[in-house]
């Protein structure tokens, strides 16, 4: 099970992805509770974590080689599940806080780091010592002296994988906040703004909304990051401020329909992305289960499906391809076919091999390239 | 005229969904507000602009009103939009795309659904779990239930209802202009959005029912 496969070689059309493994209730009927909020692979890939909407975490351990049970090498199987979160009651503000697990972060375990970002406000980012929590520090605070004048929140943010000082932080604007630590303490002057020009030709009443970035990673490397916009992914490189040097169309043939997808609550969708382990490739979801990965060096991509239909074992998954127009060719899907119900808008992609784990509401779904 | 309409119904829209976010659990989003806060002043320049041209007498807009110089270059790039697709094969521009839908129609693509008012958020007694490991499952009991019968017992609106100030708060500009332009659209709109959740209707326990728009202009101004 080494991570032959991982390092160097393009992600996409060159591999066979196969169903591995689903977990979850097959009940078409599905609890709110059990909705997977979030999807995240420890630093090695042996642990894979979910949270749902229930404040349920779910730990799944990946198997060893076994000689007894040879056939579940490579398996994850649950370590471990607990109970992170309950539901509080603000009395003061008369609000119920729910208990969704919003995003897991696994703890590098061979420094001694002990800070960690929580984003939860939409105006502050607030820097924890993990072993002081009575307090923490507010590095950035973007809340308008008059609540009049707010024109944006803060949607994400990631501390650089290998610049502990260095943070970014997306905005619903759909722009990009790098800063430094160690130029002042309250970062609210940035260091490094990202932003591209508006195509002044698509503007509509939701050019605003689709803006908003939902979803910024940094590469591996460090040397990029990866944004994820309703319609898009957008790759940066943190030396050039003034447009992503990638641009990946997630679902385009949706752009006419964002009236629609107003009226159901969709275009509020927040979709993450990330990247594979050599960062030659990016993965995010979509709608009627699908899921996209795009090879940034062969500028290839493909469509495939999260579905218990084609989820027998080691099955290779079939490309998928949505007709936006025109005479539908067989075994496309039209877009007013989709189900808008069912999105995937949690995925992850293990840091060495090419396994990844993509949540589709209740049911959380394991692929693996065949090669391994 | 069809312009006018489009916005007009995207405002009633927004402003209905402002008041129905109120109801669910947490209360108000922020980042949500804000972007319906956004479509509703967009709606709301190209409806009034609409007006204009149609030689409609105006109330002169209050100076404060649409800070943001970005509104007005947006109306001049939706028109030339409007007017003239730079290649028939990409897909019209948004308020074209939905006339075909008749106002308050139900139309959305294939199986689009609303999001189900209520939906049941009791854990199944398994869900990630494989069958062997139901004995590591934690289960939720009474908690969930008690605010389940909350819920159908609509006590929600009351506990989330703000304190009736008006006209102070985030976006006090855009609650006067829904005061002023507005009442008799949202109280007789023929582009209601269609099939509103009960609880939207149920009328308040503590307090004699406010009428629906100053509920929503309090949702408008609530943070």
């Amino acid at each position: 099970m080494a991570g032959a496969g991982g390092g160097g070689c393009p992600a996409g059309n060159d591999f066979q992805w196969c169903f591995s493994q689903v977990k979850g209730a097959v009940d078409e009927d599905v609890a709110e509770a059990d909705i997977i909020s979030t999807v995240e692979f420890n630093y090695s890939g042996d642990l894979l974590a979910t949270g749902d909407k229930g404040g349920r975490v779910v730990i799944f351990q990946r198997e060893q080689e076994n000689k007894i049970r040879p056939h579940s090498r490579g398996e994850y199987n649950v370590y471990s599940t607990f109970q992170s979160h309950e539901p509080e009651f603000d009395y003061l503000k008369s609000l119920e806080i729910e208990e969704k697990i919003n995003k897991i972060r696994w703890l590098p375990q061979q420094n001694a780091a002990h800070f960690l970002l929580s984003t939860n406000d939409d105006l502050r980012i607030n820097l924890w010592h993990l072993e002081i929590t009575d307090r923490s520090f507010n590095i950035v605070d973007i809340k308008p002296a008059n609540m009049e004048e707010l024109t944006e929140v803060i949607t994400a943010a990631e501390f650089h994988p290998h610049q502990c000082n260095v943070l970014v932080y997306s905005s619903s604007k759909g722009t990009i906040r790098l800063c430094d630590m160690r130029s002042s303490a309250l970062c609210d002057r940035h260091s490094k703004f990202f932003e591209e020009p508006e195509d002044p030709s698509s503007r509509s009443f939701f050019s605003e909304i689709i803006s908003s970035i939902s979803d910024v990673k940094f590469s591996h490397s460090g040397r990029y990051m990866m944004t994820r916009d309703y319609l898009s992914v957008k790759v940066w490189d943190l030396n050039m401020e003034s447009r992503p040097v990638e641009t990946h169309q997630v679902h385009e043939y949706l752009r006419s329909k964002l009236c629609s997808l107003y009226e159901n609550d969709c275009i509020f969708d927040k979709f993450e992305c990330c990247w594979n382990g050599s960062d030659s490739a990016v993965m995010t979801g979509s709608y009627n289960n699908f899921f996209r990965m795009f090879d940034r060096s062969t500028r290839r991509d493909v469509t495939l499906e999260a579905s218990r239909e084609s989820s027998k074992p080691r099955a290779s998954l079939k490309p998928r391809k949505v007709c936006a127009g025109g005479k539908r060719k067989k075994d496309e899907i039209s877009v007013d076919s989709l189900d808008f119900n069912k999105k995937i808008l949690h995925t992850a992609w293990h840091p060495v091999d090419n396994v990844i784990a993509v949540a589709a509401t209740n049911n959380l779904y394991i692929f693996q390239d065949k090669a391994n | 005229m069809e312009v006018q309409k489009e916005a007009q119904r995207i405002m009633t829209l927004s402003v209905w969904k402002m008041y129905h976010s109120r109801m669910q659990r947490g209360g108000l989003r922020l980042h949500r507000s804000l972007q319906l806060s956004l479509v509703m002043r967009s709606a709301r320049e190209l409806y009034l602009s609409a007006k204009v041209e149609a030689q409609e007498p105006e109330v002169p807009l209050p100076p404060s009103e649409s800070p943001d110089p970005r509104l007005h270059p947006r109306r001049e790039a939706e028109t030339a939009a409007e007017a003239a697709p730079p290649d028939g094969e990409q897909p019209s521009p948004e308020p074209m795309d939905t006339q075909e839908e008749a106002p308050g129609a139900e139309e959305t693509p294939g199986r689009v659904a609303r999001p189900p008012a209520k939906v049941s958020r009791k854990r199944r007694s398994s869900s990630l779990s494989d069958g062997g490991d139901a004995g590591l499952v934690p289960s939720k009991k009474a908690r969930l239930e008690e605010e389940e019968e909350k819920e159908a017992s609509s006590e929600v609106p009351d506990r989330l209802q703000p304190p009736p100030t008006q006209a102070e708060g985030a976006f006090p500009n855009l609650a006067r202009v829904l005061q002023r332009r507005f009442s008799g659209l949202l109280n007789c709109s023929p582009a209601a959005p269609p099939t509103p959740p009960p609880a939207c209707e149920a009328v308040p326990a503590c307090r004699p029912a406010d009428s629906m728009l100053n509920v929503l202009v309090r949702a408008v101004v609530a943070f």
